[in-house]
């Protein structure tokens, strides 16, 4: 039964017409950046524009070295853009902010601070009382699960659940916006698989919105309400996906039509058919082996 | 069996050993050099290339005396022997003469250094002429033995005795012999050079010069050891105090950076020796120079080092940091000082021991003090027993003193180190005041 990416449930196309009636969170226009290296201009994102709405999921995907990070960074703040706005909740963005919270794929988490303490370090900073800071880090430790673990430290943390004191991290600040550049990408596929679903209970619970970095097409299609698509070379718009799948997401919804035609379709855009290059192996056996084939 | 089978192989490539395993090298690597030394100082054939007098022989016409204890090398003695011998034979184809008296009473006190060392009579009584007679007349009786003596020197010592009782069995000038007395012949023992004393030598001079009852004209070893940690601690604070604000800087400005690196790095390349005159000049005499000497030899180095593990630290926490809203003057208080803290605490202590170079240079401008005189005065005099006490000494302090400080570093940084559970909880115990402290500090800066 061949389906179509675009085909969509009644009941989800009404919902992504909701969606379209939230106010938008942030918005894009126009995003460039030039990196100028001794060996000239390199243009890592080229006329980027896109939006995205109140508590909604956008995953961003492409090719390696599209630009990814790059715009992820600059929407935090953290690079400058050499042209183009980037505007949360109708305000210009310039430099970062505790309204946009940020996860990144090498955990960051401070070694010397106990995960309780790391979880209130973006209150403090912005001058929350102590008491009252441990008072709501401890709520955010006990949403991703950590409670036993809220005076180890990070080293003493798997990585999944660094990824998760990061997370609460985040969320502590209360901001507009969560980006997250691909933060499970050093995890393995079980530990990764169980964080989507943490994320997306999460999301469920929380009032975020979230811009997610991904290279892994089954996540990209699994956690997001749309997904934007990036060219490389230099990083452009290519296309704004509108995944059918319906929520509450769950794992066997990986096996469905819906879900695979998405993921097919995804796969075209950043790997063309016929592109792939591949050479004739070089052949080393004499007598060749029926049963390895 | 010391060992069970689950430990891991002792020459695995870049595999850990065992608790224990290491133990017993660290145990090893003291014990070898000590077996070495102990090996060269004791085992006789091995190295000793020098003979130590037991018995020396003054002789006529010659510059270079030698007395008992004087080191000569193994090829020489002979010779030295031989000359003696021929000297013997000269005396007895003399003849008699009244001159000779004189000559004799010298010739007679040469027993005097070997009766002292035999602790037969007191080194005042080296011109006692009645009881080295004496001497004399007991060892050729044999009332008296010297087993230093050899047979050649007892046979010496025996026809010296003849000649002076034909005249009278007790000492006057007047009965002294007319005849020529003989000469003792060099005798000695194989012994390394006196730079290299012996173990025991070693620890009995180190235990001498420790215990020695203050006098009032020298300083005692405690106060010269007070006195160069005085110096040491003094230089270190002050290029501390200075040194690590800055480095902190240059590591997170590059304004800082480049303000003052170019110069700190090629102030770095002049020797601070080199301004041991100036800064006498400028100090004056007393300690003053010396700690500055210390202070501009660690504080190019400190800053330096320190402003590079600022630049080592993981530039994502910062941008972590960033994201979590803290501001430029927060990310320093915040995140740069408590990430860098533990690299530092070990910049710190590496330069701590270099700091033991610069005082050793230090102590010795201007007027010499310190431990450092002690190496300085005592090796001129070739008491190289004296020197090498102070040597350890100065060993052991820098390296108790840096283990001490390796393992406060991970009482204070347990999340920096691999510690195990139970030196965690003790840094728990160790930096409650601290924390208490600060924390009521930190408090008090909120209600103001
Ligand atoms: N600081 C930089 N200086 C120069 N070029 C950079 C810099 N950061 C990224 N780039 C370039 O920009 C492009 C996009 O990088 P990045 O955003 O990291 O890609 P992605 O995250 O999608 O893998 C790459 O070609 C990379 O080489
Ligand atoms: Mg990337």
């Amino acid at each position: 039964m061949p389906s179509n990416y675009l085909d969509k449930a009644p009941e989800v196309a009404a919902r992504f017409a909701r969606l379209q009636q939230r106010p938008i969170t942030l918005e894009v226009k126009g995003l460039t950046k030039e990196f100028i290296t001794p060996r000239g201009t390199v243009t890592a994102l080229d006329q980027v524009s896109f939006s995205v709405h109140k508590r909604e999921f956008m995953c961003v995907i492409g090719p390696s070295g599209c630009g990814k990070s790059t715009l992820v960074r600059i929407l935090a703040g953290l690079e400058s853009a050499t042209a183009g706005d980037v505007m949360v909740n109708g305000k210009k963005v310039s430099g970062p902010g505790p309204d946009r919270g940020m996860v990144f794929q090498g955990y960051t988490l401070f070694p010397w601070l106990s995960v309780k303490e790391n979880v209130m370090f973006g209150p403090k900073v912005s001058g929350v009382p102590n008491t009252l800071a441990e008072r709501e880090a401890r709520q955010w430790i006990d949403l991703v699960g950590l409670s036993r673990f809220e005076n180890s430290y990070p080293h003493q943390l798997s990585g999944g659940m660094k990824q998760r004191v990061a997370i609460a991290r985040a969320l502590a600040n209360q901001p507009q916006v969560l980006f997250m550049d691909e933060p499970f990408g050093a995890l393995d596929a079980q530990t990764r698989c169980d964080m989507q679903n943490y994320l997306l209970e999460i999301w469920r619970n929380v009032d975020i919105t979230i811009v997610f970095i991904t290279h892994d097409l089954d996540e990209a299609v699994f956690l997001s309400d749309r997904i934007l698509v990036l060219d490389a070379n230099p990083g452009r718009f290519r296309e704004m996906i509108e995944v059918p799948v319906p929520r509450p997401r769950h794992n066997e919804q990986l096996f469905e039509p819906t879900f695979a035609a998405t993921r097919m379709h995804l796969e075209h855009l950043i790997h063309p058919p016929g592109q792939e290059s591949k050479s004739a192996p070089v052949i080393r056996l004499t007598k060749p082996d029926p049963d390895v084939i | 069996m010391p060992f069970s089978s689950n430990q891991p192989s002792w020459f695995a490539i870049r595999k850990e050993l065992s608790h224990m395993q290491k133990l017993v090298l660290t145990v090893i690597s003291f014990c070898l050099p000590a077996a070495l030394w102990c090996l060269v100082s004791y085992v006789p054939g091995v190295w000793h290339p020098d003979v130590k007098l037991t018995v020396a022989a003054s002789r006529e016409g010659v510059a270079t005396v030698f007395t008992a204890g004087d080191h000569l090398s193994k090829g020489y003695f002979p010779k030295y022997v031989d000359d003696v011998r021929q000297e013997n034979a000269e005396l007895l184809a003399a003849g008699a003469s009244q001159s000779n008296k004189r000559k004799n009473q010298k010739l007679l006190r040469q027993i005097a250094p070997i009766a002292i060392k035999a602790n037969w009579i007191k080194p005042e009584q080296a011109q006692d002429d009645a009881l080295i007679y004496q001497i004399w007349a007991d060892l050729a009786l044999g009332k008296k033995t010297l087993p230093t003596l050899n047979e050649e020197n007892m046979e010496i010592v025996r026809l010296n005795w003849q000649k002076l009782s034909a005249q009278s069995n007790t000492f006057s000038f007047q009965t002294l012999p007319q005849e020529m007395l003989l000469k003792l012949l060099p005798q000695g023992v194989p012994a390394n050079p006196s730079y290299l004393p012996a173990p025991h030598e070693v620890i009995q001079a180190g235990w001498r010069s420790f215990t020695s009852p203050p006098t009032s004209d020298r300083a005692t070893m405690r106060e010269r050891f007070a006195s160069s940690v005085q110096i040491i601690f003094y230089g270190f604070l002050w290029a501390a105090i200075i040194g690590v604000p800055i480095g902190i800087l240059c590591g997170t400005y590059g304004f800082f950076s480049h303000l003052f690196e170019p110069f700190v790095d090629f102030f770095r390349y002049m020797p601070a020796p080199t301004f041991s005159t100036l800064l006498v000049a400028v100090f004056a005499a007393g300690d003053a120079p010396k700690v500055a000497l210390v202070f501009i030899g660690t504080l190019p180095h400190m800053i330096l080092m320190i402003s590079k593990t600022t630049r080592l630290l993981d530039f994502s926490l910062l941008e972590a940091a960033q994201t979590l809203g803290a501001k430029p003057r927060q990310l320093i208080g915040k995140v740069v000082l408590p990430g860098i803290l533990p690299n530092l605490y070990n910049d710190l202590r590496i330069l701590l021991g270099w700091a033991w170079t610069w005082l050793v240079i230090a102590e010795l401008i201007g007027v010499k003090s310190g431990l450092t005189e002690v190496i300085e005065t005592q090796g001129r005099f070739r008491n190289f027993d004296e020197v090498f006490p102070i040597i350890f000494l100065i060993g052991f302090t820098g390296f108790i003193t840096d283990q001490f400080l390796s393992w406060l570093h991970g009482l204070l940084f347990p999340w920096a180190s691999t510690s195990s559970k139970l030196s965690r909880k003790i840094a728990v115990i160790v930096t409650w005041p601290i924390r208490t402290v600060s924390a009521g500090v930190r408090k008090n800066g909120k209600a103001d």
